[in-house]
């Protein structure tokens, strides 16, 4: 309990330094807050068009399209709350001075992955939620339990990020080669903002089972529309599990593999 | 001259010193492309056409559109304005060579990359995919989707440029960076054609930068009226000497207005 307390304080700490070294450029807030939305909304209108030209995308009707395209983009937002500070990672691993985080006394994670939360998303997070609630709000045949495994499910998809952004912070420190692992990372997750039945196999089954996005960001919805069988529940439950462990597992090689860069 | 040849074959190794992160790069091309392939084949699945585009002239629109893209917005620019914000630009400066000269040549050599690259990887993904294409067949025409290409390629180096003469006057050059990289997205008919947005909203884009990188020359490729043509020429012209005239003067308001400690 003491020890949840002390890192509860040094996340708190950690984001406060963050919110204020963020809101030193007003005008870069702006112009951010304003491109976010502009994007959100062109895929929204995208979307949208889509479905309608089309009748159906995939068997699913254009608010559940929606509702697909938003679950996504709140999963994707969240993640890039907290842990922004991973975009930022390389250059603490190419210039050293990861040593000087790692030799502190709280989990490196406290700093490396969620030690940067990003308040500009955090801004926008709030239309957003609304929005969805408003477009489930309009989808016929919702049940309680339908809700209960989609918010599940969308807990299991934000530990899915954290499994991710961990993946890619072990890259960052197993090969200094790669400088954009979280740009492949994002490409990758952008799959999940359609349905994912729109991609053939074997992508479609790489997407979800291999590296598990489809899990992450698809199945929330899927589980609203009562689209999730109970053994695909599991076994995406199972495949989550996994993937977490492997996440672990690599950050905990690659710590064993640092030797120290630059300095 | 001997020195700009130099410059570019450096520009080119450079590239094989990180070859991980080179592929990667070029797998991030190959994700992007397959969403939008996806996502189109799926519209088409019930429907013969979506807004005026056949099955057929879509997927030429969205395989030569890629390989467009990565020919007029493929940049390295965007060192210009770490150049300045570090205060690096004044070594630059003070060489024998012009400064424009170093960055058309390194703009060359990138560009050269993205070519072949895009090349390879969208011949591969026809012969894998065997989409139902539609080959421009008329000589004249591919003449003018060259000359409209061409200023694609000039208004897009000085739109870029002059993004990075921000600098000049503000550290702050990602926060215009992004949301030109957001408007490029949408407006310049990365994920659609933008003819299939509202005709009031599609008419005011016209009068912008961004449909003359790369949706006009497609549009001509598809097959326009010769008049039409003639209109969009007007307006590719009057784009090409207003990006000129606009980096010229920051360029010239930049440079005299410039100053750095430490160097």
């Amino acid at each position: 309990m003491k020890t949840i307390k002390r890192n509860a304080h040094i996340f708190k700490l950690l984001s406060i330094y963050s919110i204020k070294t963020a809101f030193q450029s007003k005008a870069g807030v702006v112009i951010f807050t304003i491109a976010k939305f502009f994007r959100f909304g062109m895929f929204f209108y995208f979307i949208s068009f889509l479905v309608t030209k089309t009748q159906t995308l995939k068997g699913y009707s254009q608010n559940e399209a929606i509702v697909i395209y938003l679950m996504f983009t709140l999963i994707d937002t969240i993640g890039q709350i907290f842990f922004r500070e991973v975009y930022r990672f390389r250059s603490l691993v190419v210039s050293g001075e990861l040593d000087g985080v790692l030799i502190r006394p709280y989990h490196p994670f406290l700093r490396v992955l969620v030690g940067g939360i990003d308040p500009m998303d955090a801004l926008t997070l709030i239309p957003y939620l609304a929005i969805t609630f408003y477009y489930i709000s309009l989808l016929p045949h919702i049940t309680t339990q339908n809700l209960l495994i989609s918010a599940t499910f969308f807990i299991n998809g934000l530990v899915l990020a954290a499994g991710f952004h961990i993946i890619v912070l072990a890259l960052a420190i197993i090969t200094t080669n790669i400088d954009h692992a979280i740009m492949i990372y994002r490409d990758i997750s952008s799959t999940a903002r359609f349905p994912i039945e729109i991609y053939r196999e074997p992508l479609r089954a790489l997407i979800t089972f291999v590296i598990p996005i489809g899990i992450m960001a698809s199945y929330p919805s899927r589980a609203l529309f009562g689209k999730l069988h109970l053994s695909t529940a599991v076994f995406a439950l199972c495949v989550s599990g996994f993937f977490l462990y492997v996440a672990i597992a690599s950050w905990n090689h690659a710590l064993k593999r640092y030797q120290s860069w630059g300095g | 001259m001997a020195a700009y040849f130099r410059i570019f074959f450096n520009t080119l190794q450079e590239y094989a010193v990180y070859r991980v992160n080179f592929l990667l790069w070029r797998v991030r091309s190959i994700i992007v492309f397959l969403i939008r392939y996806s996502i189109w084949i799926a519209a088409y699945e019930h429907v013969q056409s979506v807004a005026s585009y056949s099955k057929e002239y879509m997927l030429t629109y969205i395989f030569f559109s890629s390989v467009l893209n990565d020919i007029v917005l493929s940049s390295k620019t965007y060192d210009i304005a770490a150049e300045i914000v570090e205060g690096k630009i004044i070594n630059q400066l003070v060489k024998p060579i012009s400064y424009f000269g170093i960055h058309l040549s390194r703009e060359f050599a990138d560009k050269l990359i993205n070519i072949v690259c895009s090349l390879i990887e969208i011949s591969f993904l026809i012969f894998i995919l065997k989409p139902s294409l539609f080959i421009q067949t008329n000589l004249v025409t591919i003449l003018l989707v060259g000359i409209f290409l061409v200023m694609g390629v000039i208004i897009a180096f000085f739109v870029n440029v002059s993004l990075s003469f921000v600098g000049f006057w503000t550290p702050e050059v990602w926060a215009g960076r992004f949301i030109f990289f957001v408007l490029v997205t949408f407006f310049s008919g990365w994920f659609f054609p933008l003819d299939i947005l509202p005709p009031i909203l599609y008419q005011a884009l016209l009068m912008t930068p961004f449909p003359y990188f790369y949706f006009i020359p497609l549009k001509i490729y598809l097959g326009i009226p010769f008049i039409e043509i003639l209109f969009y020429a007007g307006l590719a012209v009057s784009w090409v000497i207003l990006s000129w005239i606009i980096a010229k003067r920051l360029w010239k308001k930049g440079m005299y207005q410039f100053s750095f400690f430490g160097k």
